[in-house]
């Protein structure tokens, strides 16, 4: 269901959460599944977008430049035998860790974008939703790990300190690692969820 | 070192004399060199910055020296840069000096040593340099970090067509990194092992979020760059000005130029600076800025207005004295007192400016498409009277002010409109008249034109008209029409009567318009006159009118099709004797008729010329209704009596008259046509158009034809449509017909006749009982006087027997149920003496028999005793018409006759009992007689035959009686 908003979405899919009694797996796992589906549709669209107000070479056409990487952003890119051999409170913590780093991120580049495209509403908004649409996220695997009775991280800074010196071209840099990754991560939550929606069936 | 000790040495024993020998110092010059020299960079902005200072100066000394610096680049004796750097050097200062390098500080090192002189004046001729500082060295890339790849500058901002120089400095050994500028690869120019520049030559501003420069080792996916923001240069702003409304507040406004295309956070910024105040604000706004009056009445102000970025400032500056910018705010209150027909009184207020000051307003006023205006002067309140106005008519005033004392500029204006009051109207409507006379009567349309705005002075409101009779001038009728009719039909009798006409409105009445209508419509007969009309109207001229004429009228129908026809009229001067006529409503192909009339003196209108003719004429749309008639073998006659010529839309010249044959023979007077579609016909032309028949002769019998008739005109003949078809009868059968015709009617005629006296003529010739009377055989036989053959007597009958028939209806028993208690006798009558006599023949004689009747209504044969003595009878020449008499005489004497209902069968005995209509027959019939060739049966209803004097007794009865009685 699309309702338009992704503050419509985010109450939709944040399962109600009533500590202590156990919940099936199955209804957040499905929630979170359709949710980053729903993500999976724009995050080609949100990488487009910002690719397309940064100017050359970044709007070229096909660009791409994998070998940038932010050290504060764990990279989606894993291993299938690796990733396979994941037990479910690691895949889901993985992801978790990865939606936190990636909400925070999203913020920054968000900030940035005001700095350096004052003029580019559609970019600015559509980084705000891609930040609420993980942070609901984040929500959804809360409460599938709270049903399968996992210990849920505790959310930590990963940003860290913040180089704000940064040059306008590395903020450029830092965007599009940001927005690829974040790209990534849906993919890769996709996968993770469909496994563990096979695993408990509803 | 040895040296450095020895100067060391030298120089503070040099102090110590200084010190000692205060005079001597300053006629002696000594180098005093620079020292503690350090070096920093400003990577943001690429400059090197050098602080030092300059020891041994006594307290509170100043000295002029000159600071010689030299920089190099990569190696010491690559020297770029010398600069000699004069200054006033005070005890204990520490120098700065800056130096912006436009190669990249990061991409090469730079060393920098530098040298000092004294530049004193109170010296000018011991000028020495001191000896040159060691080379102090700048290495940024050191500090770098380990990436591969570095780009700098980062975020230069620069201005659009300056200069500038990019570098890349690689921690690869391999060369192979390619740069660009917006996708487009630069070459560079190598400066060391791992570092390249590229020098861009006149950038251009691309974009206002900067343009990207980058690069990227070609096996690899490394990318570095930078943005370089390119500004536009920033103008000078224009037009700065400051005025005030209320002396409390200045408020200053410049025109900024063109936008510098920068990001937000880098474009320029405003200040304002007030010198004799010393007061200075940074504006909000890039084009306006409030300046708050001192109130200490300050009266001359010296602004400066400065627009900075961080390439440039610009500044503007402007003098000026607060009186003399006064720019008033708009008045207020705008009101209209004392509103009449042609007066009104504005009044307004205006804001205080101060105490004494005194400002001039401009009142300006439009109507009817003029424009008043009047200079007022105000303090408070201001008021201005207009005269001379139109009545009814809205006026928009508006004022503004300015400062009097010393004018600056205008206020806004401020709008109010108003209305004048009506006034009665000032001109006689514009009347006009169509006079038709129907029954003895004269039918007076009037028309008039609505009063111009400017003459009706308000909304007309109703129109009188008082019609006078002139002949007996104290009869007059008045009529009310309400606006906006613009006409009425009144009718008059054959008199002369004068029509007044006026517009009224709600203060007065207008002057009258005064038109005669004679009795006699005066349709004398003017020669109607075709004119041709163009595009631009009609032109018309007439005869001038020797007697005193008042002036012209032409009239015309704008829409003659219509049955309102839409009267149109203009008024002319008497010395006119021509016009043109000109309509919106014009259109071709339809016929306008113009009449003119002149106006005597007494204002009769009386005709004079009518014109009729068509804007435009065109080719006729349809071809008249043909009859034929009169078709011979030869000849048949086409007659278009219907055909209108007035409403066709050109003058009908005449008519073609086509016809086609085929034997394609034209006749003297046709000639040969060829049609549209390469028919061959013959053509007649009829040059009259009023001749509307025509008679085709010379035609072979039997032939098939076809015609068509068209009419023609100026600009073209009628369309060649359906062509009618005809084909001519044989020469004999005209004849034929005059001989059979007469006869079928002459046969009809007498079949008629024949059928309508059937009766007559069945008695006449064929009756069902002859008479012998009446037979001709009679009248022969008496003409040849033969004794033998006679006519049988009826005494000589002996009665066969009679029939009574009794009938009763339900619906009329109970009428006369108590009175009709006796039955009906049936008597009959013995047959057997009758066979005694030669004759073989049976008749029956008259009896009276009675008509009671049973309720049982049987019809059945009762004997009954010839007691009654047999009645004479006639004989009858038709049973029937005996039972017709019968039977009307029950019915007229119906409500006499205290019997049941009583039917009386007559039974031909030759004929079959089934053959009776009137009744049911007896279920016995009686058997005829053997011998029996002709018997009659008769019965008379008893109350007839016994009580005859009833008044509505049958004529017809009495008077077959009387022929029974006649005949015995």
């Amino acid at each position: 269901i699309y309702c338009g908003a992704p503050f419509c979405l985010l109450t939709l899919l944040l399962p109600p959460h009533s500590p202590g009694a156990p919940i099936s797996p199955a209804e957040p796992i499905s929630q979170a599944y359709s949710l980053a589906l729903y993500m999976q549709k724009n995050t080609s669209t949100l990488l487009q977008t910002y690719l397309q107000y940064q100017g050359s070479p970044f709007s070229d056409p096909g660009f791409s430049a994998p070998e940038l990487q932010l050290s504060s952003l764990p990279p989606a890119a894993v291993s299938f035998k690796t990733w396979h051999a994941l037990d479910d409170g690691e895949r889901l913590g993985h992801a978790q860790g990865a939606f936190l780093a990636l909400t925070q991120h999203l913020q920054l580049v968000g900030d940035d974008q005001r700095d350096l495209n004052p003029g580019s509403p559609i970019l600015l908004t559509q980084l705000g939703a891609a930040r609420l649409r993980a942070q609901g996220l984040l929500g959804n695997m809360a409460a599938i790990m709270t049903a399968l009775g996992l210990p849920i991280p505790p959310e930590e800074d990963t940003l860290g300190v913040v180089p704000f010196g940064a040059s306008a071209f590395e903020r450029k840099c830092r965007g599009y690692v940001v927005t690829r990754e974040y790209g990534h991560w849906t993919d890769r939550a996709v996968r993770d969820l469909a496994l563990l929606k096979a695993k408990y069936p509803g | 070192m040895a040296l450095f000790s020895v100067l060391q040495t030298t120089f503070l024993l040099a102090s110590l004399s200084l010190r000692t020998y205060q005079t001597e110092v300053w006629s002696e010059p000594l180098p005093w060199a620079p020292e503690s020299l350090k070096v920093s960079i400003n990577s943001t902005r690429q400059c090197l910055h050098l602080q030092w200072s300059v020891h041994n100066l006594a307290y509170h000394q100043e000295l002029k020296m000159v600071f010689q610096i030299e920089i190099s680049r990569i190696k010491t004796s690559n020297v770029i840069w010398v600069e000699d750097y004069s200054t006033t050097v005070k005890w204990n200062q520490v120098l700065h000096w800056s130096w912006e390098s436009k190669l990249p500080l990061e991409c090469a090192k730079h060393f920098l040593r530098m040298r000092s002189a004294v530049d004193d004046a109170k010296t000018p001729e011991q000028r020495f340099w001191s000896n040159w500082s060691s080379w102090e060295e700048v290495d940024v890339q050191n500090s770098l970090g380990h990436e591969p790849l570095f780009v700098f500058p980062k975020d230069k901002l620069v201005e659009e067509g300056s200069n500038v120089t990019i570098c890349y400095v690689s921690r690869s050994q391999q060369n192979n990194i390619s740069c660009y500028l917006e996708g487009v690869r630069m070459q560079g120019e190598q400066l060391g092992p791992n570092v390249s520049m590229f020098n861009l030559n006149h950038v251009a501003f691309i974009r206002e979020t900067g343009t990207n420069i980058y690069c990227k080792v070609d096996q690899g996916d490394v990318i570095k760059g930078v943005v370089l923001f390119v500004s536009k240069v920033l103008e000078e702003p224009k037009d700065f000005s400051c005025e005030t409304q209320d002396l409390t507040t200045l408020n200053c406004t410049w025109d900024p130029g063109r936008d510098t295309g920068l990001l937000k956070q880098l474009s320029q910024s405003y200040t304002l600076f007030e010198s004799f105040s010393g007061k200075k604000i940074l504006c909000k706004h890039k084009s306006w800025c409030s300046w708050q009056v001192a109130p200490e009445s300050q009266e001359t102000y010296n602004f400066t207005l400065t627009a900075e970025n961080n390439l440039r400032k610009r500044s503007v500056y402007l003098l000026f004295n607060l009186t003399h910018r006064v720019h008033p705010k708009a008045p207020f209150n705008v009101l209209f007192k004392n509103v009449s027909a042609t007066n009104a009184t504005m009044t307004w207020k205006v804001h205080t400016i101060g105490n004494y000051y005194t400002l001039l307003c401009q009142v300006d006023l439009y109507g009817e498409g003029k424009v008043t205006q009047h200079n007022i002067s105000v303090r408070v309140d201001g008021e201005h009277l207009f005269g001379g106005l139109e009545p009814d008519t809205q006026y928009m005033a508006q004022v503004r002010c300015a400062n009097a004392n010393r004018f600056w500029k205008w206020s806004e204006w401020t709008c109010q409109n108003f209305t004048t009051a009506e006034a009665a109207p000032s001109e006689a409507p514009d009347v006009w008249r169509n006079v038709k006379s129907a029954q003895g009567d004269c039918v007076v349309t009037l028309f008039w034109k609505p009063l111009l705005k400017l003459q009706a002075n308000g909304k007309i409101l109703f129109y009188n008209i008082v019609i006078e009779n002139l002949d007996r001038s104290s009869i007059s009728k008045l009529l009310s029409i309400p606006a906006p009719a613009n006409g009425t039909e009144v009718i008059l009798d054959q008199c002369l009567y004068q029509i007044h006409v006026t517009a009224n409105n709600s203060v007065g009445t207008s002057p009258a318009s005064v038109i005669i209508v004679s009795g006699d419509p005066g349709n004398t007969e003017v020669e109607e006159e075709r004119v041709k009309g163009t595009e631009d109207g009609f032109s018309l001229s007439w005869k001038p009118q020797p007697r005193n004429v008042t002036g012209y009228i032409v009239d015309w129908c704008d829409h003659p099709r219509d049955p309102l026809c839409d009267l149109q009229w203009k008024n002319l001067g008497p010395n006119t004797t021509s016009t043109v006529v000109s309509s919106g409503a014009f259109r071709p192909g339809v016929r306008y008729n113009f009449r003119i009339y002149g106006i005597s003196t007494e204002r009769v209108p009386y005709l004079l010329e009518k014109k009729t003719g068509y804007s435009q004429e065109l080719a006729p749309s349809d071809n008249p209704q043909v009859v034929m008639s009169n078709l011979t073998s030869h000849s048949f006659t086409l007659s278009w009596k219907d055909y209108s010529t007035e409403s066709q839309p050109s003058f009908i010249q005449g008519y073609h008259v086509y016809l086609k044959s085929k034997a394609g023979q034209c006749h003297s007077g046709w000639e040969k046509a060829v049609l549209s579609d390469d028919a061959v016909c013959c053509k007649y032309k009829i040059d009259n158009p009023k001749q509307k028949t025509f008679v085709v002769e010379n035609l072979q019998p039997e032939s098939f034809y076809e015609f068509l008739v068209t009419p023609y005109t100026s600009v073209g003949e009628g369309p060649h449509g359906a062509f009618t078809k005809v084909t001519t009868p044989d020469e004999y059968s005209p004849i034929l017909i005059r001989i059979i015709l007469p006869m079928v009617f002459c046969i009809l005629l007498i079949t008629i006749i024949c059928y309508l006296k059937s009766q007559w003529m069945k008695e006449k010739c064929y009756p069902d009982i002859p008479d012998p009377y009446k037979s001709s055989v009679l009248s022969l036989i008496k003409s040849k006087e033969n004794p033998r053959l006679t006519i049988m007597n009826i005494k000589d009958c002996v009665p066969d027997s009679i029939e009574v028939l009794n009938k009763q209806e339900g619906t009329r028993k109970s009428l006369t149920e108590t009175e009709s208690t006796k039955p009906t006798y049936l008597y009959l009558l013995p047959t057997e003496t009758s066979y005694s006599g030669p004759e073989p023949c049976i008749c029956f004689e008259n009896f009276t028999y009675n008509q009671a009747a049973s309720d049982s209504a049987s019809c059945g044969h009762v004997p009954v005793p010839p007691k009654a003595p047999p009645s004479q009878l006639g004989l009858l020449t038709s049973p029937e018409n005996l039972l017709k008499s019968l039977e009307k005489n029950y019915m007229n004497s119906l409500g006499e006759i205290p019997a049941g209902e009583t039917s009386l069968n007559y039974v031909s005995q030759l004929a079959s009992p089934m053959s009776g209509d009137k009744s049911s027959l007896p279920t016995n019939p009686p058997e005829p007689a053997l011998c029996s060739e002709y018997k009659m049966q008769m019965a008379i209803p008893l109350g007839l035959a016994s009580a005859p004097s009833s008044g509505s007794s049958s004529f017809s009865s009495i008077t077959l009686l009387d022929e029974g009685e006649h005949y015995h």
